[in-house]
């Protein structure tokens, strides 16, 4: 049976794109439009592997990575951030909320700044699930 | 009453970051939480005879906005707060309202909206437009000179406009819920110069000495608050006398409640809060009656 990927992502353009190289590459590709629904979505699918975006409508990715990795019974799922937001932005983003009291996270399996390649993104993704 | 949530509406010509960095001082009053909005207007990417739908340039535009906001977020984010953007096509008003819904925003922040002249006959502008249909307080926050300068912190010195209707008591919580991000609080009320002349002299006294009563009552809320807050009592036309107090008392903000009125009443009995919305340099809170 086919591996699940959850794309969250708001850009219609790029959630065809991500999911037209996953298909491609013999997953199933899931969608959700923002954070909340993403999250949605995570609890109900069990995806194999969560590749978010961070600048989205109703919740971002850097609070769903936080509350993802937070939750007991989701942390373990690998995760690769896609987004035009860098990668030293996320993570100094996830440190800061540390200082206001959270607790400290790891970094994600993999970071892909936009825009991306095809391949790149599906060798990403065969090096996370194999 | 609290302001943890901001919408931040910005068409890129009239709020740039700086006012955004400037509004951070309301993170002392629990704000963690700015939803972007950009609206590209439907007559930029409209059908063209002979073009159609202009969907590239929908595309440039949208592309446009994600890398400001992007940049914009990026500084946020590093302080710890939470960030979403929204960006659509359409008409700005009804797009700002549709926002504040779907992200339970608790203040919408936007620059003077401005329709074109013939429009404006009558229609009215679109800043008066959203005054009258939003449920939730909108601050109107223009840069105080042609050369884009902010003040650093507008929440710091408010002028508090009560007029003791329904909307000045939910003018007065909002204000209490500002505490930690707000320094000084000069209340005013404005006596109209008609109604004391149409009076006897000993009734004008009665009312003055009613009004300083009242405006002693709403100081003492505010003291007890911790609040430096002074009372004024100013006699004249309304939105001349709230402008003129604002430059006496070095005022970095003015705050006051609407009513939500229909378009013709707005039109033709007008209002002081819309008329500062449309006129004062200084930033300008309005808070409607029917808050949420």
């Amino acid at each position: 049976m086919a591996k699940k990927v959850l794309n969250v992502e708001d850009d219609a353009d790029t959630r065809t794109f991500v999911s037209t190289v996953l298909e491609e590459n013999g997953y199933l590709p899931i969608m959700a439009m923002d954070g909340e629904e993403g999250m949605k979505k995570v609890k109900k699918e069990r995806p194999d592997l969560i590749i978010l975006d961070i600048l989205m409508p109703r919740e971002s990715g850097i609070k769903m990575y936080h509350e993802l990795k937070l939750d007991p019974n989701l942390k373990d799922i690998p995760v690769a951030m896609l987004s035009g937001v860098s990668k030293r932005t996320f993570l100094r983003s996830q440190a800061a909320l540390t200082e206001f009291g959270d607790e400290t996270v790891p970094e994600p399996q993999a970071y892909l700044e936009k825009p991306v390649e095809p391949e790149d993104l599906a060798e990403t993704v065969k090096k996370i699930l194999g | 009453m609290k302001i943890s949530k901001i919408l931040f509406v910005s068409e890129f010509e009239e709020l740039w970051l700086d006012a955004l960095q400037s509004l951070m001082g309301l993170r002392k009053a629990g704000m963690n939480n700015v939803v972007f909005l950009h609206v590209i207007s439907k007559d930029k990417v409209a059908m063209r005879r002979g073009a159609g739908y202009l969907k590239q340039e929908e595309r440039k535009l949208k592309e446009i906005a994600d890398i400001r906001f992007i940049d914009w977020a990026e500084t946020l984010f590093e302080e710890g707060m939470e960030v979403v953007a929204h960006i659509a096509i359409g008409n700005i008003v009804p797009k700002i309202l549709s926002v504040t819904e779907i992200e339970k925003v608790d203040l919408i922040v936007t620059a003077r909206l401005k329709r074109a002249k013939f429009e404006e006959l009558y229609a009215g502008s679109e800043t008066s437009e959203l005054l009258r249909r939003a449920d939730k307080p909108v601050l109107i926050y223009n840069y105080l000179s042609q050369s884009g300068k902010v003040g650093e912190n507008p929440f710091e010195r408010l002028l508090l406009g009560l007029d003791w209707s329904v909307s000045s008591e939910k003018v007065l919580d909002y204000v209490l819920a500002l505490r930690g991000a707000t320094k000084r609080v000069d209340i005013v009320h404005v006596m109209s110069e008609k109604d004391v002349a149409k009076i006897s002299k000993m009734e004008a006294q009665k009312l003055e000495r009613n009004n300083k009563k009242r405006l002693d009552e709403v100081c003492d809320v505010l003291v007890n608050e911790k609040f430096d807050a002074r009372p004024h009592l100013y006699i004249g036309k309304v939105e001349d006398q709230i402008q003129k107090a604002a430059s006496e008392h070095r005022t970095t903000m003015i705050v006051v409640g609407a009513k939500r009125r229909s378009i013709w009443k707005e039109k033709w009995s007008g209002s002081a809060a819309h008329s500062l919305a449309d006129t004062s340099e200084l930033p300008v809170l309005i808070v409607p009656t029917e808050v949420k």
